[in-house]
């Protein structure tokens, strides 16, 4: 943003169709979930106020701390996955020629299937009956089965969300690296630096930009999962792969525990935020400007 | 690590990209009864009768209209006020502009689950629910900050000099952005329409809670094929492949937009 | 620091119809500060890329101290570049940039400080040693870059590819200054590569006038003002460039232009070339009166006089030259005086 731009307040009307439709979906639902949050409400008509009683409970139960353990572990997998992938198939596409578009649309394509799609199309092709991976896994001598073993779920899920999300830091990746000019290049040639030396030093730090987006956008997209555990395996089996987003689903519509549900909702929202924030502020003093 | 290495991962990650969308078209045109029965990688005797059922069955094809619908009213809505918040912020400062913004993308952090029960609550209130439009509504959340952060980047790098050489021409403000300033940033628009289709036509949890049983969203229908004789597999992946179409169709129309926004853009 | 000879060199890019350097020969001494000038487009950045080692000429052959290179992977031929906009490490120090090549080299931490010292102290940046590259101005960036570029002392080659581009005009001066002080102190074989012949002629022992893939004259920047071979050479060289006219307009019956420089000619009412005084620049005094340039519309054109200016805009008048090139097609037949 520039400094050559005048100071007009009378710019909150451009801005005002944004302010009214966000605040309508955001500050309103906002507003009721920490009202709830803080009460106790048996029906319509009778609800008193409990102050941070439903928040201490929450953060003693002990299937809320089960989920958010799951959570952070499927989070932190999946980054050290996509991430050092992302870059290494980002480093394989020609960054000229024809295929290069192609390449480019083969890889969004993962991105631009409904979530859910994305779980059926694992579901099809994992199961042990009728899928080729099911088939093939278990024609090797694995007894493999993600709807009765945690492991395989587990696994299963993880190689979805791969499969799923890795081209998001590859585009993000690609993009970056076709921005580093050649004389970087030439220069790192002419001193002898070799493969590793170029791309920890030219590649790299030219990256850091586009990783940060792409860090931030995955950690938090992770941290929200739903749609992909819950077809795929739906929570199971029992309960080894229910995340945080179905937990507090479960309780918020299946259950009807107004007050707990919305408390819950309030600690997940300030995790995000936090983790996000901290992340950010992190990278950011690593810059010193 | 070499350019050779390189090449490799790409290729191994190409065909396991492409493994299990293989195995969902070959699903899609084998009958049920062949996929219950010897499993063959290829198959057997294709056929279209998959994607005919859906074709005919109003279920099917009303949910991708209703599913369609929203994703379009979502995008109308979602460029429509984002332009304008994208052109003030990026010519003008203004009493808490940073702070807008900033509160923009934060809802881009909120977990959907956290809004379930409060949107289910409110458009059932307003007499909005299952209507394409709350489920349109409720994506603008997330899609219009994200449309705002995109477009205030590329008309940042739109010169000021521009405006200004229209106004010296003589032309009225309207005239100016509808003919000189919005056809300039047709790249950035693409893009834009690019994410808040991909967001849209993807989620599943707030499509699912606001839609009751007239606006069925194809997400939704498609998470409950089972039919008498168990699951209607072959349904499903036709049903599967149809839903990537749409997909295909825009990032093919918006691809150099794509490339240019990907060039330029805030990501560097 | 190596002695360069470029034999026949030929290059085409694939695909395209027409050689971009087409049989260039060059001998360049060890220890030379050489200039190659040109305008874009005469195959300057071909040139430097083959001397780096990116491209391969298509024929011909390139030899550092008598060894062929021609084919040599750039890394092995020891050359080093200065590029248009300073290119260094971001994330490593300038200390940790300067000290890489030496690193990439396997030299031991002594010797390698020891010169990171020396280079520093030569260029004046010793107080930018610990500091990272985003911190510094464009000026500072690029004086590593050149550091960086000095710091090996078995370098055959340094080449620089229009140094001065991204440098504000303010201190342009400065780092033409630094680099013609750093070549003469450490004796490296230079090749610099501009359009701008102030900086190509202030910097070189030799400068090679390089156009449409091919040298047209290699010389002393003295040798090229005063004995271009080529028009081209006596029209790009110096500021303002030669004057032209054909050889009837001076009664001279040798070749069919002839070419004189601004300071062979003087004004004279009496003299062959009559024509009206355009414009004066004064550029300083001689005797108590203006000295500058006059320029003269005639109908060969506009010619430029260099003296006294003893005429003002407006006046009829003309000129007389004293010494002239004698040009045939363009090529450098002969020269002459009047008395």
């Amino acid at each position: 943003m520039s400094s050559f731009k005048p100071h007009d307040n009378r710019a909150w009307l451009g801005v005002l169709p944004v302010v009214l439709i966000v605040g309508f979906s955001a500050v309103i639902p906002l507003m009721t979930v920490l009202n709830y949050s803080v009460q106790d409400i048996l029906d319509f008509n009778s609800r008193f106020f409990v102050g941070f009683q439903w928040y201490r409970e929450t953060l003693h139960d002990p299937r809320f701390l089960s989920a958010f353990v799951r959570q952070i572990t499927f989070s932190l997998t999946v980054l050290l996955i996509e991430i050092p992938l992302g870059i290494a198939v980002a480093k394989g596409i020609p960054k000229t020629g024809r295929l290069t578009p192609l390449i480019l649309i083969l890889l969004a394509l993962p991105l631009l299937i409904p979530w859910n799609v994305v779980a059926t199309i694992w579901q099809i092709f994992a199961r042990p009956d009728i899928g080729l991976l099911g088939v093939g896994i278990n024609a090797l001598g694995i007894s493999y089965n993600y709807t009765s073993e945690p492991l395989h779920a587990w696994l299963t899920l993880v190689a979805m969300d791969v499969w799923h999300w890795t081209s998001l830091v590859a585009l993000l990746s690609f993009a970056g690296l076709t921005a580093i000019q050649l004389p970087f290049y030439q220069a790192a040639e002419l001193d002898g630096a070799n493969k590793w030396q170029v791309f920890r030093l030219v590649e790299l730090p030219r990256l850091r930009g586009v990783l940060i987006i792409a860090i931030l956008l995955r950690l938090m997209d992770s941290f929200m999962i739903y749609t992909e555990p819950f077809v795929l395996t739906g929570g199971g089996p029992g309960d080894t792969t229910t995340f945080l987003s179905q937990y507090l689903a479960t309780m918020a519509v299946g259950q009807f525990d107004l007050g707990p549900a919305a408390a819950f909702s309030v600690i997940y929202f300030l995790f995000i935020l936090l983790f996000c924030w901290l992340f950010y502020t992190s990278v950011a003093l690593d810059d010193d400007s | 690590m070499t350019r050779s290495f390189s090449r490799w991962v790409l290729v191994s990650y190409g065909i396991y990209l492409l493994l299990p969308l293989y195995w969902l078209l070959s699903m899609a045109v084998r009958t049920n009864a062949e996929i219950v029965g010897d499993f063959s990688v290829l198959p057997q005797s294709p056929t279209l009768a998959n994607f005919a059922e859906i074709f005919s069955s109003p279920v099917w094809y009303q949910a991708f209209g209703n599913s369609l619908t929203y994703v379009a009213i979502n995008t109308l809505i979602s460029l429509a006020v984002a332009i304008p918040a994208a052109y003030t912020f990026s010519r003008y400062r203004f009493l808490g502009d940073k702070q807008l913004f900033f509160w923009l993308l934060t809802n881009r952090m909120a977990p959907p689950a956290v809004f379930l029960l409060p949107f289910f609550q409110l458009y059932s209130a307003i007499g909005l629910f299952d209507t394409p439009l709350a489920v349109a509504l409720a994506h603008c959340l997330f899609t219009v900050p994200l449309s705002v952060w995109i477009l205030e980047g590329f008309f940042s790098a739109v010169p000021t000099e521009l405006d200004e050489m229209a106004k010296i021409d003589g032309h009225g403000f309207l005239y100016f952005f509808f003919r000189v300033f919005l056809p300039i940033n047709r790249g950035a628009i693409g893009v834009t329409l690019f994410f808040c289709f991909m967001f849209s036509w993807v989620e599943l949890l707030l499509a699912r809670t606001l839609s009751g049983a007239s606006s069925k969203p194809i997400v939704v229908v498609m998470t409950r094929t089972i039919s008498a004789s168990g699951m209607d597999w072959g349904v499903l992946a036709a049903a599967g492949v149809l839903t990537v179409i749409p997909g295909i169709l825009v990032v093919w129309f918006v691809r150099k937009d794509l490339v240019k926004g990907f060039a330029l853009g805030r990501v560097s | 620091m190596a002695q360069i000879t470029l034999k026949d060199i030929h290059f085409r890019y694939p695909g395209a119809e027409q050689d971009t350097l087409s049989g260039l020969n060059l001998d360049i001494a060890d220890g030379e500060a050489h200039a190659l000038l040109g305008a874009s487009g005469a195959g300057k950045t071909t040139l430097l890329n083959v001397l780096s080692g990116l491209l391969s000429p298509t024929a011909g052959n390139l030899f550092f101290d008598g060894r062929d290179v021609s084919q040599l992977a750039g890394r092995a031929r020891h050359v080093a570049q200065v590029f248009q906009f300073p290119v260094l490490y971001p994330s490593l120090s300038v200390a940790e940039n300067l000290a890489f090549p030496l690193q990439a080299k396997k030299a031991s931490a002594a010797s390698i400080a020891e010169r990171v010292d020396y280079i520093c102290d030569e260029l004046a940046i010793s107080e930018l040693r610990q500091r990272k590259p985003h911190t510094l101005s464009l000026f500072e960036k690029q004086l590593v870059a050149v550091g960086k570029a000095l710091v090996r002392e078995d370098v055959s080659l340094v080449l620089l590819d229009e140094p001065l581009t991204a440098v504000q005009p303010k201190v342009k001066w400065r780092l033409r200054q630094t680099l013609r002080k750093i070549q003469g102190d450490l004796g490296t074989t230079m090749i610099y590569v501009t359009h701008d012949q102030t900086e190509a002629l202030t910097f070189a022992d030799r400068v090679s006038i390089l156009t449409d893939g091919g040298i047209l004259q290699t010389g002393t920047p003295a040798e090229l003002y005063q004995a271009p071979d080529h028009e081209f050479v006596g029209h790009f060289v110096g500021s303002p460039g030669m004057n032209f006219v054909p050889n009837a307009a001076l009664g001279v019956s040798m070749g069919d232009r002839l070419g004189f420089r601004p300071e062979w000619a003087v004004l004279d009412d009496n003299g062959p070339v009559k024509g009206v005084v355009k414009s004066t620049r004064v550029q300083g005094t001689r005797g108590g009166e203006p000295y500058g340039l006059v320029m003269l519309e005639t109908e060969y054109g506009e010619l430029a006089i260099r003296g006294e200016i003893s005429r003002a805009v407006g006046e009829h008048t003309a000129l007389s030259v004293h010494r002239y090139v004698a040009f045939s097609d363009k090529q450098r037949v002969g020269e002459g005086e009047f008395v």
